[in-house]
């Protein structure tokens, strides 16, 4: 019954029991080429030299300057990764880190502004208050979509989106409206943050302070998912409902917990912009950080350690966002659109993970 | 006589498993032929190559004397072959109207409802069935479902009709208007072909019978020329023993009370309207019933899964009703639920992970915040050995473990006395035996015989009604979310049996 | 208040509104299929930026066509992504949507719109390769109808693109629980491997559904810009595909309801210009502009609630991808 006269191709799509972490490794890396080599392409069509996008891009990382640049802009967005990674693990998909951290940013903002209006804080407290208020504004953030979730089946990915919006437009309500700084000549900014409400207290630079802030937030949810209670409930939770159930876990309270954890950690990483790169608050203060730190964690397979470096590098894409667009008046979209295309490809790469695909010759009988 | 389906040298592989192994099979224009075998046998798979849902690694379909190539249902279809799978693959939210047409061109781009209607309603008719074609699926009962799977070949002119143990959700007189139909059907020159694992169905019904055991086909002979004894040896591969040993222990005091207990099902239909029982401590307590008349609702009542509607459920005096679950873990009920890997496994977890997933919250293992492995690790590896899992290591997922092994799993974490080192007061098993081959059933039920010696009451919910008289000190029958009888083994006939499962009151409640 | 100010409310409210109900008319058939594409929000940016370009270089009708064909493409590599590789498809929507918006923002540039219309187009004038903004899609009113006092502005005096949203969702909700091919893709949606077993080919019903709901949500994108704002701006849709994601619950799945709830949503986003134009947080419209994103959190609530819940019920398989052989 087979015709000869054409020799089809058999395309066999078998799904792989294991994998090894050689071809693990693998896969990622050649997702990050793909992207690159896709995006050359659209540079390439819009009239733009890929090969020098790309020199400017490898140069951040070859200069030291640059190199501590990226590690300031890796520190928020590891910090909401990680945040994340809490609420990847049981299955919430948080989509409002970006929402999370504005929050934080305005609470920060609020206690320099509690200090320096009315001098309420004594100056020594004013940074750990800071902390606190960051933690908490963001926490609340992520707790009410978490508990709307886990009481009522609300949505969250809907409603974590719909509150990031929210929380950037109270921003801008408050910088263009009552918390503008008087002697700003009307630009939409806040008083300048005095010097002790700065993350630089510590060793004087704050890439170093915040650096060993997120190594400390790393370990810390580290022992969370590994050696406490709630983190257990939270890999079950995440796992099956059903059995999360039937093991007799209160699911409302630990998806509103571990909600209220990862969202307070979004809300640190959020203090960081304003207290560490930027010294005030601006309106749109985070360039989309939150929506790198999904794409961050799901790279980072939810693992506390690995967010750290792959955090350094999507930081280090910002800066060379920057620079492209001071030097070769290239969008910083550019940098957006790339990093879309790395999880792109790191999602097939998944796809090509599980399954084998064998492209033979010949006729199947 | 020509042969309407000849399945010749089907091989079938699975990832680990050899599902068929050259396998042979013919049926004939107007015969009910049987296909029998144990869970696992290799019934459904072949049944579902002939149906295009797998494709064979190697092996030739001939229907009607022609060679084919069947790659989809949808070719099955066309070729007149239809399956009435296990699990019915009906819509819900969807008329019967609208499963009947689905995937139907012959309907037209606009579906004109009226005249639809009219004739699937005179189709039913003419099997003696009594349908309104604009009701939707979820108003229906299991028989009827059965019925719109049928009329769902029937209204296709499907000439090979596949039904994957059709019996399993009917009561016994739903069995007999579908082998009424059946026997119609078959006098009208379609083939049938009938998967079972139950041995009098075959008598009831067949004209032939094929026997299928670890994938081969073991043999095929006319029914008239056979009994049940021979046939249980083919499927067994040795003769059966359809007794065990068990010294009974005398009860004492009560394990658990239900009183007047109602509850709602998922549609918010009351599923349990008012069941009374008492299990008592060293006793297990069978039910049985065909599945759907508020086993389910019941057990999941009891965990604490389902809020109870009305009635009380007492343990040791308190009343657990609506208690939340580690409420009612902690007053020591343990429960082996139903389709583990859907409520009671969780698959890409470790064994460690699932061996604690309810003790872990307890002392030594954890003090409140922080979780001590060390102990956890230490305990896993005793428990592994008690209860002869086998596994590579503690780190091993549990979905690459068998059935049986799973069930082991199961049996160490509920009733291991992890929590509060006892052991549990009450355990509730839910059908713990289902898919299982015969050395792992034979150890549940020596496990579960066993605790109930140590002191435990055990409601045991079985569909398996040899086995819940074989295991129980007492058996009751549930019907249509009550208690319809409860007697001891030996005391009632198995006609009695079947009519109480039906819902007539035989001999009254204890 | 005068009648030609409720007549003005009313009209924008529905122009506002067809912004959703576009949208949302090719995501109910995605859902209604199983396949929950979370790239609208990208596929409407992407929208928004093709018939920019293309409507500078060749005009209104080859930019709504080249649009549709871009969201269609979108909606195909969403597609392969979701229904053939079987992908996480909240991750793959999401990829898709932060993918629109990346591509779009280099629109942003004069330069690049410079290359790339020049490229198009090399007869445009100087002054159109660097505007920021698009000739609006002209009004046709109806005659005779457009003159009903009240319902001739609400309903009769728009663009070609509102009238195409309306007859759509008419049409497409005939062709949804009228025809076979609406029982195929309402059944796919519930219960694939059933629908498999009768001989449906599930995934080229979910490829088809894909498709759509990529080129209807690049539809909205471009009637949103040069049919209502046509001013470019990084970022223009501003998380209005994401809205019309929870429009598409609130109107449970139905082409029908989903007008009602489009002009609901358009109705409160009228209101807060019009609350602008009056004083209120004029000198910070930050505040309002809070509101349709609390109104869309509120609403979804709301239908979550369990009375409400028992009633609609999702597609069954939303979401779940499916594999044969498993």
């Amino acid at each position: 019954m087979a015709k000869t006269s054409r020799i089809p191709y058999n395309i066999k799509i078998q799904k792989r029991l294991y994998y090894s972490r050689k071809l693990s490794i693998l896969t990622t890396f050649s997702a990050i080429i793909i992207a690159f080599g896709v995006a050359g392409l659209f540079f390439t069509i819009i009239g733009l030299n890929p090969l020098e996008v790309y020199s400017y891009i490898g140069g951040v990382f070859a200069s030291p300057t640059l190199l501590l640049e990226s590690f300031k802009r890796a520190i928020p967005i590891g910090l909401a990764a990680l945040g994340l990674s809490i609420a990847f693990k049981m299955n919430f998909w948080n989509i409002g880190a970006e929402g999370q951290m504005y929050m934080g940013m305005l609470a920060s903002t609020g206690i320099v502004l509690l200090h320096v209006y009315y001098g309420l804080i004594p100056d020594y407290l004013v940074l750990s208050l800071m902390i606190l208020a960051a933690f908490l504004t963001g926490g609340l953030w992520c707790c009410l979509p978490a508990f709307l979730k886990a009481k009522m089946k609300v949505n969250e990915i809907l409603t974590t989106l719909m509150m990031n919006y929210v929380a950037m437009y109270l921003v801008d309500f408050l910088i263009y409206g009552p918390w503008r700084d008087p002697k700003g000549y009307g630009f939409p900014l806040s008083v300048p943050f005095p010097e002790y409400s700065k993350l630089t207290v510590m060793f004087g630079e704050f890439a170093y302070g915040g650096l060993l802030l997120l190594c400390l937030t790393a370990v810390i949810v580290f022992i969370i998912l590994r050696y406490t209670k709630l983190g257990f409930e939270l890999k079950i939770v995440g796992e099956n409902i059903e059995i999360a159930r039937y093991a007799g876990i209160n699911l409302s309270k630990v998806v509103t917990v571990g909600g209220f954890i990862a969202g307070g950690i979004a809300g640190i990483g959020g203090l960081t912009i304003v207290s560490g790169i930027i010294g005030r608050l601006r309106p749109r203060a985070s360039p989309g950080y939150g929506y790198t730190a999904i794409i961050v964690v799901l790279l980072s397979a939810l693992n506390p350690w690995l967010i750290i470096p792959v955090s350094i590098f999507f930081g280090g894409l910002f800066v060379a966002g920057d620079i492209l667009q001071a030097t070769l008046r290239i969008p910083g979209a550019a940098v957006e659109m790339y990093q879309a295309l790395i999880f792109l490809f790191i999602v097939i790469g998944e796809f090509m993970k599980r399954y084998k695909i064998t492209i033979t010759r010949g006729v199947v009988e | 006589m020509t042969e309407l389906v000849s399945l010749k040298g089907i091989v079938k592989h699975f990832p680990g498993v050899l599902a068929n192994d050259n396998v042979d099979f013919t049926l004939r224009r107007g015969e009910i032929h049987a296909l029998l075998g144990e869970n696992g046998a290799g019934k459904t798979t072949l049944m579902n190559i002939l149906y295009g849902l797998y494709r064979p690694d190697s092996g030739e379909i001939y229907i009607e004397g022609r060679r084919v190539e069947i790659s989809s249902p949808r070719d099955a279809i066309k070729l007149g072959v239809g399956m009435v799978h296990q699990n019915f693959k009906l819509i819900p939210s969807h008329t019967i109207l609208e499963n009947i047409i689905l995937g139907l061109k012959e309907v037209g781009f606009i579906i004109n409802y009226k005249k639809i209607s009219e004739e699937i309603r005179k189709l039913a008719e003419s099997y003696g069935w009594r349908i309104n074609p604009n009701a939707y699926v979820w108003q229906l009962t299991a028989g009827e479902k059965q019925q719109v799977e049928l009329l769902k070949l029937l209204y296709r002119d499907a000439r090979i009709l596949i039904l994957d143990e059709p019996t399993s959700v009917l009561t016994p007189q739903e069995c007999r208007i579908l082998f009424q139909a059946l026997k119609r059907m078959a006098r009208e020159g379609k083939g049938i072909i009938f998967i079972t694992h139950k041995l009098d169905e075959v008598f009831a019904i067949s004209d032939r019978v094929t026997v299928m055991r670890k994938g081969r086909v073991v043999i095929t002979k006319e029914t008239s020329k056979t009994d049940m004894s021979e046939l249980a040896q083919y499927m067994v591969g040795r003769p059966v023993l359809f007794s065990i040993q068990k010294e009974r222990t005398q009860p004492s005091g009560e394990a658990i009370i239900i009183k007047n207990l109602k509850a709602f099902n998922d549609k918010g239909v009351l599923a349990l309207k008012g069941v009374d029982l008492v299990v008592k401590k060293n006793e297990i307590v069978g039910v049985i019933g065909v599945t759907g008349n508020g086993q389910q609702e019941l057990v999941e009542v009891i965990a604490g899964l389902r809020k109870a509607a009305e009635g009380s459920i007492l343990i040791d005096g308190i009343n657990i009703a609506n208690s939340s679950p580690d409420r009612i873990i902690e007053l020591g009920v343990a429960y082996i639920p139903p389709e583990p890997l859907k409520y009671s496994i969780a698959p890409n977890l470790t064994i460690v992970d699932n061996l604690f997933m309810k003790a872990y919250r307890y002392k030594p293992y954890s003090n409140g915040i922080l979780i001590n492995w060390k102990k956890i690790y230490k305990k896993a590896d005793e428990l592994i050995k008690n209860f002869q899992i086998i596994s590579p290591s503690l780190s091993t997922k549990a979905k690459s473990l068998s059935g049986g092994n799973l069930q082991r799993l199961i049996l160490a974490r509920e009733l291991s006395g992890l929590i509060g080192d006892k052991i549990p007061k009450l355990i509730v098993a839910a059908y713990p035996t289902k898919g299982l081959d015969i050395g792992a059933t034979e150890f549940v039920h020596k496990t579960l015989i066993e605790y109930s010696r140590k002191g435990s009451g055990i409601l045991f919910i079985s569909e398996d009604i040899e086995e819940a008289l074989m295991i129980s000190d007492r058996v009751a029958v549930m019907h249509d979310g009550r208690i319809v009888g409860i007697f001891k083994p030996g005391e009632v006939d198995m006609e009695k049996i079947g009519l109480m499962m039906a819902g007539v009151q035989v001999v009254p409640a204890i | 208040m005068s009648i030609q100010w409720v007549e003005q409310v009313l009209q924008l409210t529905v122009q506002m509104g067809t912004v959703y109900l576009l949208a949302s008319l090719g995501e109910i058939y995605a859902e209604r299929s199983g396949v929950l594409n979370l790239g609208l929000e990208g596929m409407m940016i992407m929208g928004a930026a093709t018939s920019f370009i293309f409507s500078i270089a060749y005009g209104h009708l080859p930019a709504i066509f080249i649009a549709a064909v871009v969201g269609a493409l979108m909606g195909f590599i969403l597609s392969i992504l979701a229904v053939d590789m079987k992908l996480n498809q909240v991750i793959v929507g999401l990829a898709l949507t932060l993918l629109g918006i990346g591509l779009s923002g280099f629109f942003t540039f004069p330069e690049i719109r410079k290359n790339i219309l020049l490229k198009l187009n090399p007869s445009l004038p100087e002054e159109m390769l660097l505007t920021q903004q698009a000739e609006k899609l002209p009004e046709i009113p109806i005659p005779l109808f457009s003159n009903i006092p009240i319902l001739g502005k609400m309903l009769f005096s728009h663009n070609v693109l509102v009238y195409f949203s309306l007859i759509f969702s008419i049409l497409m909700w005939f062709i949804l629980f009228k025809t076979r091919i609406g029982l195929t893709i309402r059944s796919v949606g519930e219960n694939p491997s059933m629908a498999d077993s009768l001989g449906v080919n599930v995934y080229m019903v979910r490829r088809a559904t894909t498709i759509i709901s990529g080129a209807f949500a690049s539809l909205a994108g471009a009637y949103f810009f040069i049919g209502f704002h046509p001013f470019w701006r990084e970022g223009v849709t501003a998380g209005r595909g994401f809205i019309a994601l929870a429009l598409v619950i609130l109107a449970t799945w139905s082409p029908l309801r989903a007008i009602l709830g489009a002009y609901l949503f358009g109705g409160v986003e009228t209101f807060q210009y019009r609350l602008q134009l009056f004083g209120l947080g004029a000198q910070s419209p930050y505040f309002l502009a809070m509101l349709p994103y609390i109104m869309t959190i509120i609403t979804l609530i709301i239908i979550s609630t369990e009375s409400i819940k028992k009633k609609i019920g999702a597609p069954a398989s939303l979401g779940i991808p499916y594999s044969r052989e498993e």
